[in-house]
């Protein structure tokens, strides 16, 4: 394995085990079996969401409209479904074809008409937005079925359901990434769109489709928070956008494309999660939270820019007689 | 990465230079079209603008009287001082997420720290443009020296600073002496003082764009390393660009405050997307050095009358996100169309 290549996503794992010696010492309750279960189960959702974002990011693009994908899936499904088990077997499908319909309309928006990825993802964002609170009226919805439910916090032999869906993501998006022309076609993508497809990389569909997963990812993370806080709220997408980012910049992605991997973005998006049940055992406002999170992503992608590879004179040699990385 | 474009603006003298004698003679028709296309990301949103005007003007009595400019004008003019320093921003190439945090920590510092005292609450006025720009000179350090992305780098800021706001007023209140949030209602000759500071807006606007260091932040949005040859230093300018974007983020928080007479953690937020939007929908590229403030302004009008105007046809105030998510995807498609006819008439 060409471990220079990866150094970023190391540095992420690392910083992961490093943040949980210290809770271990400064909060010792951390570590329990219950503790560590809400915590991979809540870095789930951001993982999942992150997950799409991963495959935008890699492809040069950035997805602004994961908040109000994430949230119109969770209040149509609820206002659908009507704490109703069996409609879902139609609402699911439904509405994850239609985040993934959302994700392909950006798509073609950035591949074809040439639009800054920022721009058309906002965009969709706040008509998405608009269109579910003149739809709704802003009224809340009723529960979430007892099925999503199930699938957000139910276990299956101590074993918590959305652990073993994330675990099955990440196994088809690690796929994805490294064994299929897709994979292969999105990193040329990110590097260089035109050098691409001079070289023919089909640019067109490889981007459609990672913006496509985006939207699927979205919403999928989007019905699965509907069963965990058992009820869908006008907002509940906010915290994923910034979340989702910073996941996949900590996982060690470069933010301008053609580098990263699902792998990394899994220890951001437990980085994340374990800072945020570490402070208020610490007794820190959410003030001090952000502050944190600011300082978490400074210094991680800081350390796995190239400005500061002269410290990695300081690590193991990784494989330094290469040349440089592609 | 950034191509040199021969046929783009005539305003961008280093990216031009040479072009010149090397165009074949045309007609008088093409050059005209040429001309109408190249302009076309301004006269898109002057368009825009004044359909809007022209929509809201058959609703309702009054749209074109001195009253409704003094309003229109204070309701845009925070998100106007916001996308001032954003369009700064976007010219260098870059682009500054950090606003909104930096507008939220204006906003708290202002309403706790101002007291009753004149002085004291000038020195702390002050002391809030200060903190912004060196904040912003901070993301112009860091993204040079670390050489990072600007979008993660003020991503982070942004986040520091919001937990900063949260920190010293966790929630919405705090107070303003009396004397400060008369601003907003003072005026002179019929103008509000907002549509003052909006001629002083322009003035510095005209001015700036000529001095070195506005000449010198288009050139390297336009092409960062001919720029660098050219002797404009790389961590200079990102300090200038982003430590302008902090100041005028801390001048529309110190704005707003004249307007809510409260500081709020949380408000920064709902300036940071629409400060872009506002420059996109001006024409302002976000692959630098093209736009102006002109077009920024223009861009946040537009903005502003569409909450007008969903607030006079008495519909759901939720259609206001999706007229100006329509709005900016418009503007932003038929500006690239332009854009490529303008280099196919030319090609």
């Amino acid at each position: 394995m060409n471990i220079r290549r990866h150094r970023a996503i190391l540095l992420a794992y690392l910083g992961m085990i490093v943040l949980l010696l210290l809770t271990s010492v400064v909060a010792p309750g951390f570590l329990s079996a219950t503790h560590l279960r809400s915590t991979v189960v809540l870095a789930a959702f951001i993982g999942i969401v992150a997950l799409g974002q991963t495959f935008v990011i890699i492809g040069g693009g950035i997805d602004l409209s994961v908040p109000w994908v994430l949230n119109s899936a969770a209040v149509l499904m609820t206002l659908l479904a009507n704490s109703q088990d069996a409609p879902l077997l139609w609402i699911v499908p439904v509405l994850l074809a239609a985040g993934a319909l959302v994700g392909m309309v950006n798509g073609f928006g950035v591949a074809i008409f040439g639009v800054p990825p920022i721009i058309m993802t906002l965009a969709v964002n706040v008509i998405l937005q608009g269109g579910i609170l003149v739809y709704t009226g802003g009224a809340p919805t009723s529960t979430a079925p007892q099925a999503i439910q199930f699938l957000a916090v139910g276990r299956i032999g101590g074993f918590p359901v959305v652990l073993i869906l994330w675990i099955a993501l990440a196994a088809i998006a690690t796929f994805l990434l490294s064994k299929t022309a897709f994979g292969r076609h999105l990193y040329a993508v990110g590097t260089s769109a035109t050098v691409a497809e001079f070289s023919g990389v089909p640019a067109l569909r490889t981007t459609v489709l990672a913006y496509t997963l985006s939207g699927f990812t979205a919403a999928l993370a989007g019905m699965l928070l509907t069963g965990y806080t058992a009820q869908a709220y006008l907002g509940m997408g906010d915290p994923y956008l910034f979340t989702s980012i910073a996941a996949v910049a900590i996982g060690g992605a470069s933010i301008l494309g053609g580098s990263g991997h699902y792998i990394g973005t899994i220890a951001g998006a437990l980085v994340l999660t374990i800072l945020t049940g570490l402070l208020p055992a610490l007794n820190l406002s959410s003030g001090a939270l952000l502050i944190v999170y600011g300082a978490v992503i400074l210094v991680t992608v800081s350390l796995a820019s190239e400005a500061l590879s002269g410290l990695s004179a300081f690590l193991p040699r990784f494989g330094r007689s290469r040349g440089p990385s592609a | 990465m950034s191509i040199v474009d021969p046929t783009s603006r005539a305003g961008i003298a280093i990216a031009n230079s040479g072009a010149a004698g090397t165009t074949p003679r045309r007609s008088r028709a093409a050059i005209w079209k040429s001309a109408l296309l190249d302009r076309a990301s301004l006269i898109i949103p002057c368009v825009m603008l004044v359909a809007l005007l022209l929509v809201y003007a058959s609703l309702r009595d009054g749209v074109f009287t001195l009253d409704e400019l003094n309003l229109d004008t204070a309701a845009a003019m925070t998100l106007l001082l916001a996308a001032t320093g954003q369009t700064i921003v976007l010219l260098r190439g870059g682009i500054d997420l950090s606003i909104g945090g930096m507008i939220s920590l204006g906003t708290v510092l202002a309403a706790t720290r101002f007291g009753t005292d004149p002085g004291q609450a000038a020195a702390w006025a002050f002391g809030i443009v200060a903190i912004g720009g060196l904040v912003g000179a901070l993301n112009g350090i860091l993204i040079t020296v670390l050489r990072l992305q600007p979008f993660l780098v003020t991503l982070a800021t942004w986040s520091i600073l919001s937990g900063a706001a949260m920190i010293i007023l966790p929630t919405d209140g705090g107070a303003l002496p009396s004397g400060w949030t008369m601003f907003g209602v003072s005026s002179w000759l019929g103008l509000s003082s907002s549509v003052w500071l909006l001629a002083l807006l322009l003035v510095f606007w005209f001015w700036f764009k000529r001095t070195r260091l506005g000449i010198a932040i288009r050139a390297t949005g336009s092409n960062e390393r001919s720029a660098f040859l050219s002797g404009v230093s790389p961590i200079g300018i990102n300090i200038a660009t982003y430590g302008l974007s902090g100041i005028f983020a801390a001048l529309a928080a110190l704005y707003l405050t004249t307007q809510t007479g409260a500081g709020s953690p949380t408000i920064g937020k709902d300036y940071i997307l629409p400060s872009v939007a506002a420059a996109v929908i001006g024409g302002i590229s976000l692959f630098g050095g093209r736009g102006g403030l002109v077009g920024t302004m223009i861009g946040a009008f537009i903005l502003t009358l569409i909450g007008n105007l969903v607030f006079v046809l008495e519909v759901s105030s939720y259609w206001q996100p999706i007229v100006s998510g329509i709005i900016l995807l418009i503007a932003v498609l038929a500006s690239s169309i332009a854009e490529k006819s303008a280099r196919r008439s030319l090609s």
